[in-house]
């Protein structure tokens, strides 16, 4: 009888570990989920800490999984009618910008709040240039009617079933972010709210511009001595530095980085200057 | 290859193009006419019918072709007497001064003709004069996808269902 209660135990002491676990794991996961804004809620209203304008590192994936072996990387052209019975083609590998593409249905209810957003296009928040394309499914599967009603007039849309064959669409909302230096796809996936779209083009802005052809992050390799310091000269001329600068020549650390108190930490441990 | 289709003209675009086929609505005594506009370049919402807001965006390996028709009272005019849109256009077909809004380092060429009874004016701008000899064949590929077919006849005026 004792051997059995000891088992018992034993089993129950197992279990309760087990659970733990379990428990540990989920909350671990939906922390992660919640920092990579796809949790319930809106984590940037919701931070706990305060510290909501943390930034957070997310892949330009969004959402969920896509399914495998899709080919992520193609931006082929968008062709096909508008609501009004025009044709309209847009080759998003074509111009040297970002466009996003945003595939698009009358019927979802998902949806409902991006035809909205978009009646405004100057307060989305896309960086400048970026140009947004509407795609919805093509006449034989949407009504031009309801999806006239929805587009707000400078919108650019294209009814298009093809396109989202092409793009490999899942369903919507979804979107593709594409680079037409490039011509590469460097975002994709689907997204709650606009401002979640927006940040993720930020970001691949910002990453497009860092490493184009012709920065100075693409030219400093492979260049050294005379070069390379000339090259050094080219940028701090071109940014207003001439020779005897007091710049650079700093004594302190506050002539690089200014008073302590104008200083700010961000999360890589990176000193920003405040304002 | 895209494949665009409307209001009786079609275009299978050459890599890198984009384009729209569109009704430009008359205003006032004006007629409607049906405009076609093509670039290598990401178009704009709004360009005027002969590529103004998109010309001046135009780098210098950048095509911009635009497709005009007219009104029928244009038909068996001396202006539209060429049949058949020309598909295959030269390096000396190119002038700086061929265009709309002249531009530095650009050229373009116009032609005006009658097909399939309707009648067109082309007008095709390079990005670069200099660089003609690689942008022509670019603009000629472009040509050779446009199809111009009969103009639409405008769908009949039906009764809709009535209440009794």
């Amino acid at each position: 009888m004792v051997a059995l209660v000891i088992v018992l135990a034993l089993v129950v002491a197992l279990l309760t570990v087990l659970v733990a676990g379990l428990l540990r794991s989920h909350a671990d996961i939906l922390k992660s989920l919640h920092d990579l804004g796809v949790g319930v809620g809106d984590p940037a209203e919701e931070g706990t800490d305060g510290a909501t304008s943390r930034p957070v590192t997310v892949p330009l994936t969004m959402g969920p999984t896509l399914p495998p072996g899709r080919d992520s990387t193609s931006s082929p052209t968008v062709a096909g009618v508008t609501p009004t019975g025009d044709a309209l083609a847009v080759a998003p590998a074509g111009s040297p910008g970002l466009t996003l593409l945003a595939f698009l249905s009358t019927g979802c209810a998902s949806c409902a709040g991006f035809w909205e957003s978009f009646r405004d296009q100057s307060g989305l928040g896309l960086p400048p240039g970026t140009r947004l394309v509407v795609v919805t499914k093509g006449p034989d599967r949407e009504i031009p009617g309801e999806v006239a009603a929805l587009a707000s007039p400078g919108l650019a849309v294209v009814m298009s079933s093809d396109a989202w064959t092409d793009y490999e669409v899942p369903g919507s909302p979804f979107f593709v972010l594409v680079d037409g230096a490039s011509g590469r796809r460097i975002g994709e996936g689907v997204a709650n709210h606009f401002r979640q779209v927006a940040e993720l083009v930020r970001r691949a802005e910002v990453d497009a511009a860092a490493f184009a052809p012709g920065t100075r992050s693409e030219r400093a390799v492979g260049i050294d001595g005379p070069a390379r310091e000339s090259d050094n000269d080219a940028e701090l001329r071109a940014a207003g530095i001439l020779p005897g600068d007091p710049s650079l020549y700093p004594t302190s650390l506050e002539d690089l980085y200014g008073p302590p108190d104008a200083r700010m930490p961000v999360a890589d441990g990176r000193i920003r200057r405040a304002g | 290859m895209a494949t665009l289709q409307a209001h009786g003209i079609g275009a299978s675009l050459p890599l890198g193009f984009e384009g729209r086929i569109f009704r430009r609505q008359g205003t006032g005594p004006e007629q409607a006419c049906t405009v076609a506009q093509f670039a290598t370049f990401a178009l704009p919402e709004e360009v005027g019918d002969f590529g103004g807001g998109a010309v001046t965006l135009m780098g210098d390996t950048d095509v911009y072709a635009s497709l005009f028709e007219y009104g029928p009272d244009s038909l068996g005019t001396r202006l539209f007497a060429r049949q058949g849109m020309p598909r295959a256009l030269s390096t000396d077909d190119f002038r700086p001064y061929v265009l709309r809004r002249g531009l530095p380092g650009q050229s373009g060429t116009q032609w005006f003709f009658t097909e399939a009874g309707r009648p067109f004016t082309l007008y095709v701008v390079l990005g670069s004069h200099a660089r003609r000899p690689a942008l022509v064949p670019r603009a000629n590929d472009l040509l050779g996808g446009l199809l111009v077919g009969a103009a639409p006849t405008p769908a009949p005026t039906t009764p809709g269902p009535t209440w009794n």
